[in-house]
Order: structure tokens, then sequence, then C-alpha cells
């Protein structure tokens, strides 16, 4: 339970501290769902890194109401706090997850190789989009982290 | 100098995100700017206080543009140049108040290591902050973090960028119909 004493309305500690500034969250809450609609990012990839940045971060960024966490096959949501070590992974996987890491940890350390290869994956646009998705699942892992306001999942 | 790793579409704006390798996704680029908006000017939270965290944030992840930004509003509100120079390592001893210390201290630890925020500095930031402001100010730093990286990941910045005094973000104008 969150540290911070008051309490808005919604289902979860995340809903019922965020919602203590109503018009801000209803503005992240637009913002966060339109990533999940972003037709050059594929939801698995999306997912993947949402939650190795959770595991970074010992809470993971919150979906926003009304989004449904894609299906993970097993062997890739089991394997993903080690997944360097893994098979089970595509090539774009993997270079989106490196390039999370990287972002989540010290983003002056993303290298021209690493960038490449997730610009080759994604193109233009597609990386754009994705580097937003990555702000959003560091910047509210954090959130959700230092506040305990996770979402319970 | 990092070089671009994506370049900006083409376009006839004048406006620098507009002109930005964001402009890519227009919709998103809508959204985000209708959330730092409501973020800047649709707030409880101060200006200056907010503005405190975002430089401390700009120069802790090391964004070039980030870090040459004043937003006027927080300038209006009485956060000189004086005081930026001193959100530095260090500020514990300067003569920033205590409830700009207890900030400043809060984005560190936002920064570096989010699960290990003291019981102190909880019962610190409860007494300068209301419930309110304090999430309006942890969500403002994932903000400003998220998208520091971002233009840092996307690269392309020179190193030194000149101290210049912006607008403060607020909503965009409606879309023609």
């Amino acid at each position: 339970m969150s540290w911070i004493p008051a309490r808005a309305e919604g289902a979860n500690d995340f809903e019922r501290s965020f919602g203590l500034r109503p018009n801000l969250f209803a503005a992240w809450r637009d913002f966060a769902a339109r990533l999940w609609a972003t037709e050059e990012l594929d939801p698995t990839v999306l997912e993947l890194c949402r939650r190795r940045i959770g595991q970074l971060h010992g809470a993971t960024c919150p979906l926003p109401p009304g989004i449904a966490a894609p299906p993970l096959a097993e062997r890739k949501a089991a394997e993903l706090s080690a997944w360097w070590r893994s098979d089970a992974y595509g090539e774009t996987e993997r270079a989106c997850l490196r390039f999370a890491e990287q972002f989540a940890l010290e983003a002056r350390g993303i290298g021209d190789g690493e960038a490449a290869a997730v610009t080759g994956a994604l193109g233009d646009a597609g990386t754009v989009a994705f580097v937003e998705a990555l702000a959003i699942f560091d910047g509210f892992a954090r959130f959700a982290r230092i506040l305990d306001a996770g979402d319970g999942a | 100098m990092i070089a671009a790793r994506v370049k900006s579409p083409p376009t006839q704006s004048a406006d620098p995100i507009q002109a930005s390798p964001l402009a890519w996704q227009p919709a998103l680029l809508a959204s985000f700017l209708r959330l730092y908006g409501t973020l800047w000017s649709h707030g409880e939270l101060d200006q200056a206080t907010k503005e405190l965290a975002r430089i401390r944030n700009a120069r802790t992840v090391d964004c070039p543009i980030c870090k040459a930004i004043r937003f006027s509003g927080a300038r209006r509100e009485g956060l000189t140049e004086e005081i930026v120079a001193e959100i530095r390592d260090g500020y514990a001893q300067s003569g920033l108040s205590p409830r700009q210390k207890a900030v400043l201290r809060y984005t560190d630890v936002f920064l570096s290591a989010p699960g290990e925020l003291s019981d102190e500095l909880k019962r610190e930031l409860l007494v300068h902050l209301s419930p309110g402001e304090l999430v309006e100010l942890t969500a403002a730093l994932g903000l400003f973090m998220g998208f520091s990286k971002i233009a840092v990941a996307l690269g392309g910045l020179p190193d030194e960028i000149p101290v210049h005094e912006q607008p403060t973000p607020d909503l965009p104008p409606p879309s023609p119909a």
C-alpha cells in the first residue's frame, strides 16, 4: 500500500495514487493507451520490454485502464530475467530487449550498434514509438516503486 | 555528440518539435503535448519546483537540450540562475530551502534507486508537499526522465546548447476540424 496518506477512487494503488491528480492521470492514460495501438510496434515486443524493465526496477509500469497485456508464450515469460541466455526470443525481440535494458539503466550507454539493430528492425517511425514506450515503462515503473503504488499485477 | 539514430520526417514546419523525429508519430506527439501541457500549466505543484526537479534530472541524464531550457513560468516564480546554479552535487550544503533540498533528494532517489526511499525522506516530503503535489512531482519526474532519455537515445544533439528561455508548455490549441 502506498505511503501517501490520501486515496482517490481506483481499482488498485496505482490508480488510487495517480488519481489524486485526475486531469494529469487522464492525459497520461490517453498517451499510454496510444502506445499500444501504434501499428509499427508488435505488442509482444512491448510487453516483453515492459516486464523486463519492471524486473530491473522491482515494479512494473501499470497498463492504462482498458488495455490488456498481450499473452506471452510460456518460455518467453519464464526466461525473461535471463533472456540473453535463452533461444526463446527472435532477433527483433533480442535487439529491443537489449536496447530497453540500456535505456532504463543508462541511456547514454546505448551504443550505435544497439541502436542500429532497433532502427533496422522497426524503422524510423517504429523506433520513435518504441522509445516513447520505453520512456513510459521506465518512468512509471519508478513511479510505482517509489510510491509503493503498483497495480497489483 | 551522439550521431542521429533516426532522421526527421520531411516537413515545412519551423517548430523544432514538429520538425523533430517525434513527428514520425503525430498522434502520439499530440497526446504527449497535451500531457506535458497539463503537467506544466494545469497542475497543483508550483512551476518553480517542477523546474528544479527537471533541471536536476537533465543534469543527471546529461541531456543537452533539457539542460539548456528554462521555462518562463518558473522564472516568473523566482527560479533564478543563481538558484539553478545550486542544483549541483553538494546542494545539501547550499543555500537552497529545506523544501527545495527535499525535492532534489527525492529526484535523486527516483533517478538512481527508486526502491530505496527512506522513511525519513518520506516524512520530510509530506511536511513540504500535499499528497496531490507529491503525486504530480513523481509523475513529472517520470516524464522528465523518460523524455530526456529519448533525446539522448535518438542522438543528433550537440554537446552544448546555450541556456535559453522558452514559454511554459500549455495545452496545444485544438486541431482545426
